[in-house]
């Protein structure tokens, strides 16, 4: 088969690729717990990459959309004791509520303007976090996010066993990489890079351009909140430091790391990131010098991204 | 419970390499030792970050206390070792890292945290997996239920122990009218909840109960209003720069005249970096300072201890917390001759020592470690050497009644 032929096959195929990839994963990885990190903060890249790969839109808050699912499945399994399902489901629900929100007011903006205020948005939802003590733990954060062994069809998932965690936020992850799949093959996922190429044209052509925005805003809440919620289970902890503005820092990191608007450069860029700062920390406290001269490099010799660059060669 | 994997699990072609070569060197010469796992005590702190100073000073105590322990022959010849991991004082990055120690590393027990929610995070995934815990940091919330559980266990201090302790000394020494000055997050509402409970007997008047937020460089609006008030006692409940920013500034505005500063934490690292000068006539409280080893035998040993290990240089307050958890959770190992969590626990609960600063012991309701306190005051001249920072003014010896009530952590006993 020629080599453009089994390109073609890749990328048509993207979403079974990554499930198949993501599959093996854990049985290469030694780090379980990280396993799943990387999991967590792959679908939350993905999720800032369908707004900033795809449409063109630069968020500093996206930690308002990870930590409001990750509160939202939190809060209603500790204080309402709700069952899993019904947990996991309130994470992306929360998600795409607060980027409802938030998505409303910022997409009235571009560029720096966008950016500064979905930063200053999610900055007013920490400081509610901050002070609301009774539904989120405030400041020590919401403890006992705890799920039981679940019981599915005959089979006994124990989520304490570091495997059965993984192959559980696994499925969810791979459910939402098919969705963002075909929604980046839909008209409208045409329309969003549209808009990203040539927003004049873009209208001229008759599509709504704010709709458009606004709708990409929310899925991208879907898509963080979903992470949120994983992460609040897998951690078995909500902290208030979710929606700290560092969390929209690093997914920003994360994104161009891998390579931003490719279907895979998210998740390279959370796995990079992810285990090189897990084996520099194991060698050296100074561990964020080392962290930052990679990226810092990175920006100044594969600007597209590790994914991006790889891409780019195979291109040529 | 999971359990530790047998030892061919874990190996990976470079180790098996590099063992079989040092086995091949050590045969000669030495007979190979038993073939017993190490005991693995997990240890997440702050490594890097605004607390590394105390941190990287835990991981210093918290070694000795495993040397201690192996050349005391171990748990009938099994060593212990210590695997120190930064926690990056993130409470999901100290989860992650507690994740890790459980499952991949198979830690027996986990001792650490800097901070409040980072200690709460860990002992959430230690008690979801059965993994005993003993937390070194200040927080009244992990001994009360929901947090608390079996497995959990105390060895530092509460908020409620701490501004008791200083706000029972300060209260009935230097006077009634009391003006708080809090940085506004979790730790100085739960030191001023202390402060208040001790002083209600004492019959304190507040004169005000004022919060500066987190990372304040300019208190100049907030000392005038307090010099006006003409407090006897200002209690500051805050932390690191925050205090010495507040301290330095206060001294400058003649606060000092009228008023008495008291800090329910006054950090050994912290005077030591600000200088005396700031510090002068300020009082505290403190769980260790170096200096009780004139009338402690325990802690004489437990600094010599340090002074050879780390070129004759003094254990911080911090510091020593590290040693003692460490060194508690193998006494449990060898007092139950196991490793296994419940019969630790069991050994530990209601177990009397004194490792370091007099006698201890851990309250059988909620394993918090009851223990004296020492009301310290800055020194600013007559000093003996570099580490001759501060005078013991008066000892809290260990008392439960200086503790929550058991019912009010919402304990049955």
């Amino acid at each position: 088969m020629a080599r453009a032929d089994l390109m073609a096959a890749a990328a048509r195929h993207r979403a079974a690729l990554a499930a198949a990839a993501l599959l093996v994963f854990p049985l290469l990885m030694p780090f379980k717990a990280i396993a799943v990190n990387i999991l967590v903060q792959g679908l939350f890249a993905v999720g800032f990459n369908l707004l900033y790969g795809y449409l063109g839109l630069l968020s500093f808050g996206h930690a308002a959309l990870l930590g409001s699912g990750a509160y939202a499945c939190g809060i209603v399994l500790v204080r309402f004791g709700w069952p899993w399902w019904a947990a996991l489901a309130a994470g992306p629900l929360g998600g795409m509520a607060i980027a409802a929100a938030i998505g409303a007011l910022a997409i009235r903006t571009r560029g720096i303007y966008f950016a500064m205020v979905t930063l200053a948005l999610a900055q007013c939802l920490y400081f509610i976090a901050y002070q609301a003590t009774g539904w989120t733990g405030g400041e020590n954060g919401l403890r006992g996010v705890n799920i039981a062994a679940i019981r599915l069809a005959g089979l006994r998932i124990d989520l304490v066993d570091p495997l059965h965690r993984y192959y559980f936020v696994a499925v969810f992850v791979i459910a939402a990489l098919f969705a963002l799949s075909r929604i980046l093959a839909s008209p409208f996922g045409a329309v969003m890079e549209a808009v990203r190429e040539n927003e004049a044209r873009a209208r001229a052509c008759g599509y709504d351009i704010r709709t458009t925005r606004w709708l990409a805003f929310v899925l991208s809440g879907g898509f963080c909140g979903l992470a949120g919620a994983l992460q609040a289970i897998h951690l078995g902890i909500v902290p208030v430091e979710t929606l700290y503005y560092t969390t929209s820092g690093l997914v920003v990191m994360m994104t161009l790391l891998g390579g931003a608007g490719t279907f895979f450069g998210p998740f390279i860029g959370a796995g990079l990131f992810g285990m090189l700062e897990e084996l520099v920390s194991l060698w050296t406290v100074h561990w964020q010098l080392v962290v930052g001269v990679v990226f810092v490099a990175c920006v100044l010799f594969f600007p597209r991204g590790v994914w991006g660059t790889l891409l780019a060669g195979r291109g040529r | 419970m999971l359990r530790p994997a047998p030892p061919s699990a874990q190996l990976t072609r470079r180790t098996l390499l590099a063992s079989a070569a040092g086995a091949a060197a050590l045969a000669r010469v030495s007979i190979l030792r038993a073939d017993e796992p190490t005991i693995k005590v997990g240890f997440p702190v702050p490594l890097t970050g605004p607390y590394a100073t105390e941190a990287q000073d835990q991981v210093r105590c918290a070694e000795l206390a495993i040397a201690e322990f192996n050349e005391g022959g171990g748990l009938g010849g099994r060593r212990a070792e210590l695997l120190a991991r930064d926690d990056k004082l993130n409470p999901g990055e100290a989860a992650t890292r507690t994740l890790e120690l459980i499952e991949k590393d198979h830690a027996d027990f986990i001792v650490g945290s800097l901070s409040a929610s980072v200690q709460l995070a860990v002992n959430n995934v230690c008690k979801q997996r059965n993994v005993l815990y003993n937390s070194i940091s200040q927080s009244d919330q992990i001994d009360a239920l929901p947090d608390w559980s079996p497995v959990t266990f105390h060895e530092a201090l509460t908020p409620h122990m701490t501004a008791g302790a200083v706000g029972r000394y300060a209260f009935s020494t230097f006077g009634k009218r009391v003006v708080f000055l809090s940085a506004d997050y979790a730790y100085g509402a739960e030191m001023v909840a202390g402060f208040r409970a001790a002083g209600a007997p004492l019959g304190i008047e507040v004169l005000a109960d004022l919060k500066h937020p987190l990372g304040t460089t300019d208190f100049s609006t907030l000392l005038p209003r307090i010099a006006a008030l003409k407090p006897d006692v200002l209690c500051l409940s805050n932390f690191g720069r925050d205090q010495q920013i507040a301290v330095r500034q206060a001294t400058d505005f003649g606060l000092k005249r009228t008023t008495r500063i008291v800090i329910p934490v006054m950090l050994y690292t912290a005077r030591v970096a600000a200088g005396p000068h700031a510090y002068e006539g300020v009082v505290g409280g403190t769980s260790y300072y170096w200096g009780i080893e004139s009338s402690v035998p325990s802690a004489r040993a437990f600094n010599d201890r340090y002074r050879r290990a780390y070129g004759n240089k003094v254990p911080s307050d911090y510091g020593a917390l590290g040693y003692a958890g460490v060194r508690a959770v193998l006494a449990g190992a060898k007092a139950a001759g196991s490793t296994e969590t419940a019969k630790v626990a069991a050994a530990l609960s209601g177990m009397r020592y004194d490792f370091y600063k007099g006698p201890e012991t851990y309250r059988p309701c909620d394993h918090q470690a009851v223990q004296s306190l020492f009301i310290i005051g800055s020194k600013s001249k007559d000093m003996a050497n570099a580490y001759d920072v501060f005078e013991v003014i008066a000892t809290d010896p260990a008392d439960e009644a200086a503790l929550q009530s058991c019912a009010a952590e919402g304990h049955a006993s």
